[in-house]
């Protein structure tokens, strides 16, 4: 027994702590609707678009849905809107016209608004909402249905059915998505709650009668369970529901699409799984959840909810990709399935294929769904973050590694790990703190006995160009004479309770109260909290960490706040909990605009970490998956879940190396660095009942292996860095899985377990599991891959065999790129700025490779004036010539910067798969302009290696000094 | 470091004709590698021959590095960095061990000094080492040279250290001398004891002596005392037994009774908390919860949960509540047979079950004894029943007697141990012992009393916290800065008190703390540092451990008068 509990509590999630589909009404309702209209060949649903008011203007559609009240004559008026955007992205809007106009009784009295939530978009939303100009109703469209065609070049149609209603989109003639295609679509309208008699009975039931047909019956059935429309308990905690029931869903289906991805973030596989069968068959019987909540010691592959949520989804099948977003703030749920379509059995040797289809549940608000036709994966990514925005692109030193602990108990302990990483010679950029240095768990206070000179640490750090980063949570300690909970109340700045008072509930610090940031009066009070003369003892060189942002609430339902909670403007908790955390990193992140106007060097991006996030966070800094474990299993599942935050927008993701809980034995300390350092947010952090464990702690060998993996991690940072802002531009992965490198290759579809980076060819296999001396490697194509460190040379397509030992890091370059790095190993990311370059060019197939280099100071937002340098390198093999040629757009700032970049020279070139034909070679020749003209040719050394066993022939020019920043020509011929 | 100094100065001195010459961050002791004019051998790769002029290009062509002793070309290799068939020019097989330690620092007027490469041209004065800035030559960053402020700084310091350390040193002689005094007490005491050991021979030899005088004398009376009454004493000392065995079994219910109400209590309680340990929210930081749950975890650690009862106790107990005769003991039986009376008492176990019998005999000891002493039973007489007054008397001198020798002879051992003991170098440690410092640290106070134990103390109050008790005495080596004032470990050898088998912690091991001494004027705790769950680490400053600098340079005569 005593075994037993002592086991348990260490490594399982309490499930009794979070809800099922079966004790979350509206999902109960909406899967229980979904079995009545599925187990039915005559269900039809009770939607139908009325003809008559249909609009299209501006490429805008709009009209009214009716839904009709089984067996009476009620219609419930749902305004419909279809946008198509000028990105060809098209919007379908489902709002309710009772509750619109505010034509509805709220319950118990409450003082809160009568609309569904609205609002979404105003946090999500940033931009590629242009409508399109091109977009028109076609006149050849089918009776009952309008179709319009639009986007590029008029290849996608969108078909709407009006009776019932369904929504059909094809790209090229094909169709893609398919809306209410099964029928699950499901508005609750809103309804007066009648005082039950003996039986009770569903209103719009009365009058009816005797010619109800099979679907009636079946409807009424569906929605005849009352038992959660008005009040819920869960967890000891009730739920009054003021506006009854209010949910919205949908069926999305895409058919002959097998694979999908999305819906971060869980711990599932990258490729979704089915949601409505048994574990055996390796499907989830629970739906994938969305309700950002503090999961403590959550478990791996699993379909529960976690910190935080992006509703967007990709379907994927050779060669084509297309993604909805489902933008709603309210808990969320998606039933994924799968139907095999029989071929047509008279034409013999077609296949049958597989068809996703997905049923999407909201608890309240609009139903708001984009549509992506693709086709490649990063049309569709680069479709949804044109509209929530892209990868904030960091500071320079935030993708640099990270130490973290909870905790560095006092600021000598701070210097004395700092001083330890340099003795030890192993480079880091960030030190962290967490919760244990404040005073009392008062944030903007430090605990005068431990942290007497924060300033002077915060100074010693900045001496090697290294960062503090401190935690700032939401929640704040009721207590007297604490000024920030003082100003909080008197400011009426907090979350309110149903009643609408004073919300007041437990966390880090006991009794608190929520900072409201939906309010624009108590963001504009945060934005003051972090000046530096409010916040005594914070230097330049601090960033925040926001933790708890769910909110983590420790005595609330499922740990986190009543739904029936009021924010700003009248809007539910309910409404907008998913939204929640990323309203306070974004009323962070302008605190420390705001801070940093006073002073000199103003203008720097803020640097925020993130637990709970949303669709659109990515703007605003980095996220990581929380509380893991020191287990080989929470190691390998941080592979697909930072893979997957790639794909959703969000890819400034990690997991905690090292994991949080528990104590990692050496092996899997070092494999996890090895891991960690293709994250692309490097963090070790640790849990305070842990035993220390910064890398110089491990001994040897582990401590060199380490080192080594995390100066890798250090030299490749110019192709890090290349890939954020890559990312920043279009929205892409900055780590990629297989289906997105090669989207026509079937067999790499389920693979979630290795990764590219960037664009850059690097392609990284990390060791997840215990005394793993081989590693297989899948490549995606026909091309060479040749290992990282010795140059062994493999061939795509399939499965090669990688030797790893533990000192060994399975990394391939594919051929056909060019990799830059700064090979000098410094202290911090901070000292390379002025570190020369080495390009490392993979030649493959074709004998061409190319490669793109982008640069900037790293601090500010001068990148946005023109301060940076963008390189593409290209080697072509008919000519053998290597040249560097501009990407930039220049602007004001752009001279000066490159005036500070002049000395920065690239120092060494290094060919992989150098053409035999160099043999015997021992120059080449550079040309390089200088000043808008070239300079005379000039002739530098190169060095060849012939190739041996297995391994690829290389050269190295050596020092061909040209400047990083300007157009260059080397000739190898 | 003195003597360090002066090497380096002399060759200086030595190399200053070929200064001018050597290429930059080349120290002398490598002056003679960077002496040729059109070509540079690699230093531990002679095959590789490259032209001179690519020395110091910041391009790094030696497989070991040397070809780059001022800049930063060469600083990736290293063991701690990835390496890759072209990170330098020659091929993978060759040695590719950095063959220079790093950047030479002149360092003019303070001592010359190696940085790393890592830190050459990387826009930060690396002042502690190179205090002449020369290392920062590119000029990503102006570095002044700071060598004669530093330097004065660090000779003030020093003279500071210097003086400090004599004071240290005389301290150590006092300790040693303290340590001398107490081991000649030691030393006197055994001797002391010696005398005192004879003496108690004699004594204990007497008394015997004397006892069995006394029992010969005394011997006819006791037997006729007993003689006459034997058949009536049996019948009433049954009657007596056969109360006494009721009584005791009313009383044995009872405080059965009494144990079970109170298991079931217990049970309940650990339920509850066991349910409270497993149910409460770790994340909430509610100090009453989260000590409640620490002192069950504590509780666990040492005790376990669930007590179980050891269940043939349970059932012999049991056995022992039923009636005397389901045990086989019928007093009717015996209220006439001949038996010594005293033994009729325990004998009565010859009819228990073989198992019960050891049991209930240190059972019925025990429970006698708790009567006695509650004054519910009287006690009678040790050793035989009708023993004379006389021989009791001299019975008890000679256990006095006896025990004073043992006593004494135990002494001896210990002492004669003590002097065996490992106090360190000239035993200087054992004037230590039982000397206690502390220092603050966090919200804690830490104690650490010499050769005994350490604690932590909570300032808020509460319990202190053994963090270890005395073990033995080792020399570790560690590697720390020492900081300005000397106050710290430095590198080396060190004296180290391994202090074992503290406070255990809950799903962890016992506390136990190694304290690390490195000399210092005074007994003073420098740091106090959690290395892994409850081990601890003491960075202790000591005079006990100082040692006269061999590198004392000049200051030879100063250091004979210590």
């Amino acid at each position: 027994m005593l075994h037993h509990l002592i086991n348990d509590c260490l490594v399982t999630v309490k499930h009794e702590n979070f809800k099922t589909c079966d004790q979350s009404g509206f999902c109960k309702r909406n899967r229980l609707y979904a079995d009545t209209a599925l187990k039915s060949s005559k269900w039809e649903s009770p939607y139908h678009l009325e003809r008559s008011t249909i609009k299209f203007n501006d490429g805008i559609l709009t009209g009214i849905v009716n839904k009709n009240i089984i067996n009476t004559d009620q219609k419930i008026r749902l305004p419909l809107k279809v946008a198509f955007y000028e990105s060809g992205v098209a919007r379908v809007t489902v709002d309710e016209e009772q509750r619109q106009k505010g034509q509805i009784e709220l319950r118990h009295d409450a003082k809160i608004r009568k609309e569904r939530y609205n609002e979404a978009e105003q946090w999500a939303i940033v931009g590629g909402t242009t409508v399109s100009t091109g977009a028109a109703i076609d006149k050849d469209s089918e009776k009952g249905t309008t179709k319009i065609k639009y986007g590029p070049e008029s290849r996608f149609d969108a078909i709407i059915r009006h009776s019932p209603l369904g929504i059909e989109f094809k790209r090229d003639g094909v169709t893609q998505v398919k809306f209410n295609e099964r029928g699950l679509l499901n508005v609750e309208h809103w309804r007066k709650k009648i005082k039950k008699k003996e039986e009770p009975k569903a209103e719009g039931e009365e009058g009816q009668t005797g010619d109800a047909a099979v679907v009636a019956e079946s409807d009424k059935e569906a929605a005849e369970d009352e038992s959660t429309w008005w009040e819920e308990s869960f967890g000891g905690n009730t739920d009054t529901k003021p506006r009854g029931p209010e949910a919205v869903a949908l069926d999305i289906s895409f058919p002959g699409y097998e694979y999908t991805y999305g819906l971060a973030e869980h711990t599932s596989p990258l490729a979704l799984k089915e949601t409505r069968g048994q574990k055996e068959a390796n499907k989830y019987d629970d739906p994938y959840r969305m309700y950002n909540a503090d999961v403590f010691e959550y478990e791996i592959d699993s379909p529960m909810t976690l910190y935080g949520n992006i509703p967007f989804l990709q379907a994927h099948k050779k060669d084509s990709t297309v993604g909805v977003f489902w933008l709603n703030g309210a808990e969320t749920w998606i039933d994924v399935t799968k139907s095999k379509t029989s071929a047509n059995p008279l034409s013999l040797g077609i296949t049958g294929e597989t068809t996703t289809n997905t049923h999407w549940i909201s608890e309240s608000g609009l139903l708001d769904v984009f549509v992506f036709l693709g086709p490649t994966p990063q049309d569709v990514i680069g479709a949804y973050t044109e509209l929530t925005g892209t990868q904030q692109l960091p500071q320079h030193f935030s993708i640099a590694s990270h130490q973290c602990r909870w905790n560095y108990v006092t600021d000598e302990d701070v210097k004395d790990v700092d001083r330890k990483f340099d003795k030890n010679r192993i480079p880091y950029d960030v030190i962290w703190l967490d919760i244990e240095y404040t005073d009392g768990k008062k944030y903007f206070t430090w605990d005068s006995m431990t942290f007497p000179d924060p300033l002077g640490m915060q100074k010693q750090l900045d001496e090697h160009e290294r960062k503090l980063v401190y935690i700032i949570d939401p929640h704040i300690k009721n207590e007297g004479g604490y000024n920030v909970v003082d100003e909080l109340k008197s400011k009426d700045h907090a979350v309110k309770n149903k009643d609408g008072n004073i919300y007041e509930g437990w966390c880090w610090p006991g009794s608190s109260h929520w900072v409201d940031c939906f309010s624009p009066a108590a963001r504009k009070w945060w934005t003051s909290l972090f000046k530096y003369s409010k916040f005594i003892g914070t230097a330049k060189n601090s960033w925040l960490w926001n933790d708890m942002n769910e909110p983590s609430v420790f005595n609330g339902p499922e740990t986190t706040m009543p739904k029936d909670n009021i924010h700003h403007g009248g809007w539910e908790h309910r409404d907008i909990h998913n939204i929640n955390g990323m309203t306070f990193i974004n009323a962070t992140y302008d605190a420390l605009l705001a801070r940093d106007k006073e002073e000199e060097k103003h203008n720097v991006r803020p640097f925020i970490l993130t637990r709970s996030f949303f669709a659109g966070s990515q703007r605003l800094g980095a996220m990581w998956t929380g509380d893991n474990q020191a287990e080989w299993s929470h190691l390998e599942a941080s592979i697909p879940m930072v893979l997957s935050m790639g794909i959703s927008g969000f890819p400034f993701a990690g997991a905690d190396i090292g994991g949080f809980f528990g104590n990692p034995d050496k092996e899997l300390l070092t494999r996890w660095y090895q891991a960690g350092i293709w994250y692309p947010f490097m963090r070790a952090h640790a849990h305070i009942d842990t035993r220390r464990r910064e890398p110089y702690l491990a001994g040897e060998p582990y401590t060199e292996i380490i080192a080594q993996a995390i100066r890798l991690r250090y030299s490749l940072l110019p192709a890090w860095y290349t890939a954020f802002h890559e990312s920043h531009v279009t929205g892409a992965p900055i780590v990629r899985p297989n289906y997105y490198m090669f989207p026509g290759d079937e067999k790499g579809f389920g693979i979630d377990d290795q990764l590219y980076l960037g664009s850059s060819g690097l392609l990284a296999k990390p060791v997840t599991k215990a005394d793993q001396p081989g590693t297989p490697v899948y490549l995606g194509d026909k091309e060479k891959y040749y290992d990282y460190f010795d140059f062994w040379t493999y061939q795509g397509p399939g499965d090669v065999a990688l030797s790893s030992p533990l000192e060994t890091i399975p990394l391939l370059m594919r051929g056909g790129h060019i990799i830059p790095r700064r090979d000098r190993p410094r202290r911090s990311s901070g000292l390379m700025k002025y570190d020369p370059l080495t390009l490392v060019v993979v030649l493959g197939e074709s004998g061409d490779a190319e490669g793109t280099l982008y640069l900037d100071d790293g601090e500010t937002f001068d990148y946005q004036e023109g301060a940076y340098l963008h390189r593409q390198f290209k080697h072509l093999g008919s000519t053998s010539t290597l040249m560097s040629e501009d990407l930039a757009t220049p602007g004001k700032k752009t001279k000066e910067y490159l005036k500070t970049m002049e000395k920065v020279r690239v120092e060494k070139i290094i060919v992989v798969g150098a053409p035999a034909a160099w043999k015997g070679k021992t120059e080449v020749e550079v040309s390089e302009e200088q000043g808008g003209k070239s300079a005379a040719a000039r002739k530098v050394p190169l060095d060849f290696h012939d190739k041996e066993e297995g391994k690829a022939a290389w050269a190295v020019v050596r020092d061909p000094a040209v400047q990083v920043g300007s157009g260059w020509k080397i000739s190898f011929a | 470091m003195k003597r360090v100094v002066a090497a380096l100065v002399a060759l200086e001195y030595a190399a200053q004709a070929t200064a001018a010459s050597r290429p930059r961050g080349v120290g002398p002791e490598f002056a003679k590698f960077y002496e040729g004019s059109n070509t540079f051998t690699c230093i531990s790769n002679p095959k590789v021959n490259i032209p001179f002029s690519r020395v110091n290009d910041d391009y790094c062509d030696c497989p070991d590095g040397s070809d780059e002793p001022g800049t930063a070309a060469c600083a990736h290799l290293s063991p701690l960095s990835p390496h890759t068939p072209a990170d330098s020019a020659a091929s993978s097989s060759v040695n590719t061990t950095a063959a220079l330690p790093g950047f030479y620092c002149k360092n003019k007027g303070h001592i010359p000094s190696y940085v790393p490469f890592t830190n050459v041209n990387d826009g930060i004065c690396d002042y502690e080492l190179c205090c002449d800035g020369s290392e920062e030559w590119e000029g990503i960053v102006k570095c002044k040279d700071r060598c004669d402020e530093i330097g004065k700084e660090w000779r003030k310091h020093d003279e500071a250290r210097q003086k400090a350390a004599g004071n240290a040193l005389r301290k150590r002689n006092e300790l040693v001398k303290e340590a001398a005094r107490l081991r000649q007490q030691v030393k006197d005491r055994i001797q002391t004891l010696g005398t005192e050991i004879q003496g108690s021979e004699l004594k204990v030899k007497d008394l015997e002596k004397e006892l069995s005088e006394t029992q010969r004398k005394e011997a006819g009376k006791v037997v006729s005392s007993s003689g006459g009454s034997k058949g009536g004493k049996l019948g009433q000392l049954v009657e007596i037994g056969r109360r006494r065995t009721d009584e005791l079994r009313t009383q044995l219910t009872s405080v059965r009774g009494d144990l079970l109400a109170s298991r079931s209590r217990l049970e309940k309680l650990e339920e509850v908390l066991s349910k409270f340990h497993e149910e409460y929210n770790p994340n909430f930081n509610d100090e009453g919860v989260k000590r409640a749950v620490k002192a069950w975890e504590d509780y666990i650690a040492s005790y376990g949960v669930g007590s179980t009862p050891n269940s043939a106790n349970e059932r012999d107990l049991e056995e022992i509540l039923k009636e005397d005769k389901e045990n086989g003991l019928d007093w009717d039986n015996y209220s006439e047979e001949e038996e010594d009376e005293t033994a009729v008492l325990y004998s009565f176990t010859n009819y228990l079950p073989p198992t019960l019998r050891d049991w209930v005999d240190s059972k019925l000891r025990d429970l006698r004894q708790t009567l006695i002493d509650n004054g519910i039973l009287a006690s009678s007489p040790s050793g035989s029943a009708n023993e004379s007054k006389k021989v009791t008397d001299a019975r008890n001198r000679l256990d006095t007697a006896k025990k004073d020798l043992e006593d004494h002879r135990n002494n001896l051992k210990d002492s004669t141990e003590d002097l065996g003991k490992d106090f360190g170098p000239d035993d200087v440690f054992r004037a230590l012992k039982g000397v206690c410092v502390e220092t603050d640290s966090g919200e804690y106070t830490y104690e650490l009393c010499f050769l005994e134990k350490t604690n932590q103390k909570p300032k808020k109050g509460g319990g202190h916290t053994n963090m270890g008790t005395f073990t033995r005495i080792e020399k570790i080596v560690v590697d720390e800065e020492l900081p300005s004032n000397g106050k710290g470990l430095g590198s080396g050898e060190r004296y180290a008190m391994k202090h074992e088998n503290g406070q255990h912690c809950w799903n962890g091991p016992n506390r136990s703390t190694t304290v690390i001494l490195a000399c210092s004027e005074e007994n003073e705790i420098w740091k106090i540092f959690e290395e892994e769950k409850c081990v601890y680490r003491m960075e202790v400053g000591t005079p006990a451990v100082c040692e006269r600098r061999k590198s004392n340079g000049g200051d030879s005569k100063g250091k004979d008068e210590l």
